[in-house]
């Protein structure tokens, strides 16, 4: 993906476009984790993995709100949506690149650099700017331009980057930059389960304290770890694990005094990193069911894209389709590949192939 | 459960065994994410050994694809059995309605199982992942589809 300064209404689309993408591209690693976990073990991480991947979705609508907002169209069914794993984010850290893993001191120290603050920059490098090569592997949007190419530290600098581009628009044409149907924003009723809330973006304040939500949820707000609703910050969630016990009011960073977090890196289901279909036998059971799966997930993505086209009541059995999901991830973690390896099976995200005909 | 559990050495056996008993694919068995747990059930309710006498005794004999011989092995070597036939029976009961049924009394005066077997649910989700749902088309009550308002949807059951 290559982004530009925002100057035009064009360049805003586009980078909203880029941060649907980097939420989803969160995702499937995240939900890799996670169910990866066998049940009943780890529970800690189990709570803390998922509220972090459920605030994820939220940030996916709530940028899908201001697309709607700004006149764009959401769309998640366009080719290369959905990343191949191992991947770049599409707001274009290059310094690491995300894998599709079993949960692991490898997934959360990937997690913590996808929640990495922006300050830790300065903190760890003084301030020295990542510089951005082409790197093969790297998501690629269903839409780019040719100029100056930007690159970003943080997924936090990278939103600055956005909120910079409104204002510079706001300022030139006004709320006229609002040009979007507001019967395509989705509203608080859909979301639960999840700090936070969906906020219906319809002017600059409304887009601002979206913005600004994602930004505290993901990161935290400069060097706080948890946000004024007293929400924790997912880069400080995932440190927890790391450093083994929880944060509480008042603690400085990386030094957590609450209770204990307990971790039991083998209760895990051993699973392929970043599998692809290929690594499973033609014909196989387990092919057919991560064939399966990936359709599954086309139709689920093909929905969402429905909702945030003006059909927000698709978001109630795009729900179910979520738990559906959850539990084909199971099946197929549950599965020997049935070669050398003892290793099993995963979901591929391999969307791009989900129309191929089976053999 | 972890795989590394003591009696990993008897899970082929024990899922090849389970496939016969129950009619359902190796596959399909493993995705219910039970095996282990109920391998160590069994084990702790009737001794190891002797699940591994009835695992040696159905794979003693090579039957391939032939469904006629397997029905006739299951039923002459396992079921009829004196000793292999309550386990075997129990078996079928536990995949399907996830629940563990006590060994009759004969049985354990006969072979000295655990004194402390008892009828129970061996995990959480044995429920959810009883085979009965499958098999008849319909989803557990009040376990799955989870999500709002997917109660009023056809069942969508998993066959692989």
């Amino acid at each position: 993906m290559s982004l530009f300064q925002i100057t035009d209404l064009a360049g805003l689309h586009h980078h909203l476009e880029a941060a649907m993408q980097l939420e989803h591209a969160t995702i499937p690693p995240y939900l890799t984790a996670l169910y990866s976990i066998r049940p009943g073990s780890n529970t800690e991480a189990f709570d803390i993995i998922r509220a972090v991947a459920v605030e994820e979705m939220l940030h996916l609508t709530l940028v899908a709100n201001l697309l709607n907002a700004v006149g764009g169209t959401p769309d998640l069914t366009t080719a290369g949506f959905v990343a191949t794993y191992p991947a770049m984010l599409p707001d274009g850290e290059e310094d690491f690149a995300v894998d599709c893993q079993k949960f692991s001191p490898e997934a959360i120290e990937t997690f913590l650099r996808i929640e990495r603050p922006a300050d830790l920059n300065h903190r760890q490098q003084g301030g020295k700017t990542v510089t951005r090569q082409k790197v093969a592997g790297a998501v690629t949007a269903g839409h780019t331009g040719a100029a100056t190419e930007e690159h970003f530290f943080s997924i936090g600098e990278f939103y600055k980057a956005i909120e910079d581009g409104l204002d510079r628009l706001y300022a030139d044409i006004g709320d006229a930059l609002f040009s979007g149907d507001p019967a395509r924003q989705i509203g608080p009723e859909y979301y639960y389960s999840g700090g936070g809330g969906l906020i219906e973006v319809t002017d600059m304040a409304s887009a601002k304290a979206a913005l600004d939500l994602i930004a505290e949820q993901g990161e935290g707000v400069t060097d706080t770890i948890f946000d004024e609703d007293g929400e924790i910050a997912h880069y400080y969630r995932f440190q927890q694990l790391v450093l083994g016990r929880y944060y509480q009011q008042g603690d400085a960073r990386d030094a957590p005094t609450g209770g204990p977090v307990p971790v039991d890196w083998s209760a895990v289901y051993p699973i392929k990193t970043n599998a692809r279909l290929d690594d499973f036998p033609m014909g196989s059971d387990l092919r057919n069911a991560a064939e399966s799966f990936n359709r599954t997930y086309a139709t689920f993505l093909d929905r969402l894209t429905r909702a945030f086209r003006g059909a927000p009541e698709q978001f109630i059995p795009a729900v179910g389709d979520m738990f559906h999901i959850k539990e084909l991830f199971y099946r197929i973690m549950r599965q020997p590949i049935g070669d050398a390896s003892d290793l099993h099976g995963a979901p591929t995200f391999e969307i791009d192939r989900s129309t191929e005909k089976t053999a | 459960m972890t795989p590394d559990t003591p009696h990993n050495d008897l899970r082929p056996g024990f899922l090849a065994l389970s496939t016969a008993l129950t009619g359902f694919s190796e596959h399909e068995l493993l995705g219910t994410g039970q095996t282990m747990i109920y391998l160590q059930t069994v084990c702790d309710m009737a001794r190891s050994d002797c699940i591994a006498d009835m695992l040696d005794a159905f794979c003693a004999c090579a039957i391939g694809d032939d469904k006629a011989a397997l029905d006739r092995h299951l039923r002459l070597c396992i079921l009829s059995h004196p000793r292999h036939g309550p386990l075997a029976r129990n078996l079928v009961k536990l995949w399907y309605t996830g629940t563990w049924h006590c060994l009759p009394r004969d049985w354990h005066e006969s072979y000295g199982g655990n004194p402390a077997d008892h009828d129970h649910i061996p995990s959480p989700t044995s429920y959810t992942e009883g085979l009965l749902w499958p098999a008849i088309g319909a989803n557990p009550p009040g376990a799955k589809p989870f999500g709002y308002g997917m109660w009023a949807n056809p069942p969508r059951v998993f066959r692989a």
